[in-house]
């Protein structure tokens, strides 16, 4: 459903250019989602998600009226988050050379099975995207997370289409040869 | 068998291909189970990827919306936007400048081309009238006629002196001068330019540099 005063989205980029903060928060609010889970699978901590997601916004916030106007404002700001949470794990020596070995054995003694194998999931898959190089993380994570086109994708890091593809294959044949032991060992725990 | 298209898969998975390509590979996945399975283990990997929920506490989007609204700096103003004539303008200068004094200068070789060959009178008497720079002034013949007996050998030589340097006066104006003007205006525009880069620079220090 369309709101009444629902206001498009170039219409917004166009008063949030010119110092509009209301607009820039509705923009904010649409886009963060999107931006969030982006940042999130590249830096695998909520809290450093967060940090990445706002010093993203911040950033598109100040070049803002560099910004062309009928281009995609969702693939700028994933540009603009995929270096911010590149930026976030390089201050922080946290999640810095994840390798899939550290990821801490479960621990089967507490909670239903299923929420805790579901939960012990989730966490094996992260660990094994963090445990990837950069540059094939940020690409996966804008394909499989962004959404993004090959083409969208190489614009968003300004590297050759044939790049993109390279990355995204190596990307996934490591995380498929990461996880396929794992989870395996994952489900003959727990079964 | 045809070779398999393990390179195309994930292009083909993420519906990136079109055309011949595309049919190669589904003719291909068509009769190998190889890269039916290979497929098959890429989509599984995207459910898989796609399914995992994020750990740890995020804020609502209305949420985060209101506190970033308490950080955000103020935003620098928005370039002007240039005006296509001014601009179109702007870089003639230096064309036309340049052009103008092409135009002069080849004019006055072909002139100076022209006078040789008339002085050598190889145009006959119909281009007499393109002979070289007078040698003396119309003033300079008639001071000479009416004065020249009474003013004595100094007076002529004075004389001659003012005319020489009124030659000189006039063929400058005549040559020299345009392209002295053009010059300055050249030269005028590329100091104006070259200001305008380094302001430019030193705006641009700092700011954005990701890419």
């Amino acid at each position: 459903m369309t709101l009444p005063h629902a206001e498009t989205e170039a219409a917004l980029i166009a008063k949030a250019q010119h110092g509009d903060r209301h607009a820039y928060g509705e923009l904010v609010r649409q886009h963060h989602p999107g931006v969030v889970n982006v940042v999130y699978r590249l830096c695998g901590d909520a809290e450093l998600a967060q940090d990445a997601a706002q010093d993203a916004f911040i950033q598109a916030w100040l070049h803002l009226p560099s910004f062309r106007p009928g281009t995609s404002l969702r693939n700028w700001l994933y540009r603009i988050a995929v270096n911010a949470a590149l930026d976030v794990i390089r201050r922080n020596t946290k999640t810095a050379n994840v390798s899939f070995d550290d990821l801490p054995l479960a621990d089967s003694q507490t909670g239903p099975e299923d929420a805790l194998l579901q939960k012990e999931r989730a966490r094996s898959v992260q660990h094994a995207i963090l445990s990837l190089p950069e540059a094939s993380r940020a690409v996966l994570v804008l394909r499989e997370y962004g959404e993004l086109s090959y083409q969208e994708i190489s614009a968003a890091l300004n590297i050759p289409l044939g790049t993109v593809m390279s990355r995204l294959h190596t990307a996934r044949t490591q995380l498929k040869h990461l996880l396929e032991s794992q989870l395996v060992h994952l489900e003959m725990e727990y079964a | 068998m045809p070779e398999h298209i393990i390179q195309w898969l994930g292009a083909y998975h993420d519906g990136e291909l079109r055309g011949a390509r595309l049919r190669q590979v589904e003719n291909h996945l068509a009769e190998c189970a190889n890269c039916q399975a290979e497929l098959e283990g890429m989509r599984s990997l995207s459910t898989l990827l796609q399914e995992t929920a994020p750990e740890g506490d995020f804020l609502s989007s209305e949420r985060f919306a209101a506190n970033l609204a308490l950080r955000l700096p103020r935003q620098p103003e928005m370039p002007q936007p240039r005006n296509k004539a001014l601009e179109i303008g702007w870089w003639l200068i230096p064309l036309g400048t340049l052009a103008t004094w092409l135009f002069i200068d080849v004019t006055f070789l072909l002139r100076s081309v022209i006078l040789f060959v008339a002085d050598a009178g190889l145009l006959g008497s119909n281009l007499a009238w393109l002979q070289g720079n007078p040698i003396q002034m119309e003033w300079f013949s008639t001071a000479m006629n009416l004065f020249g007996n009474q003013v004595g050998l100094a007076g002529q030589a004075a004389l001659s002196g003012l005319n020489d340097a009124h030659l000189f006066v006039t063929h400058a104006a005549g040559s020299l001068l345009p392209q002295v003007l053009l010059a300055v205006l050249y030269l005028g525009w590329l100091a104006v330019w070259w200001l305008g880069q380094q302001a430019q620079m030193s705006q641009s220090t700092g700011s954005f540099s990701k890419s």
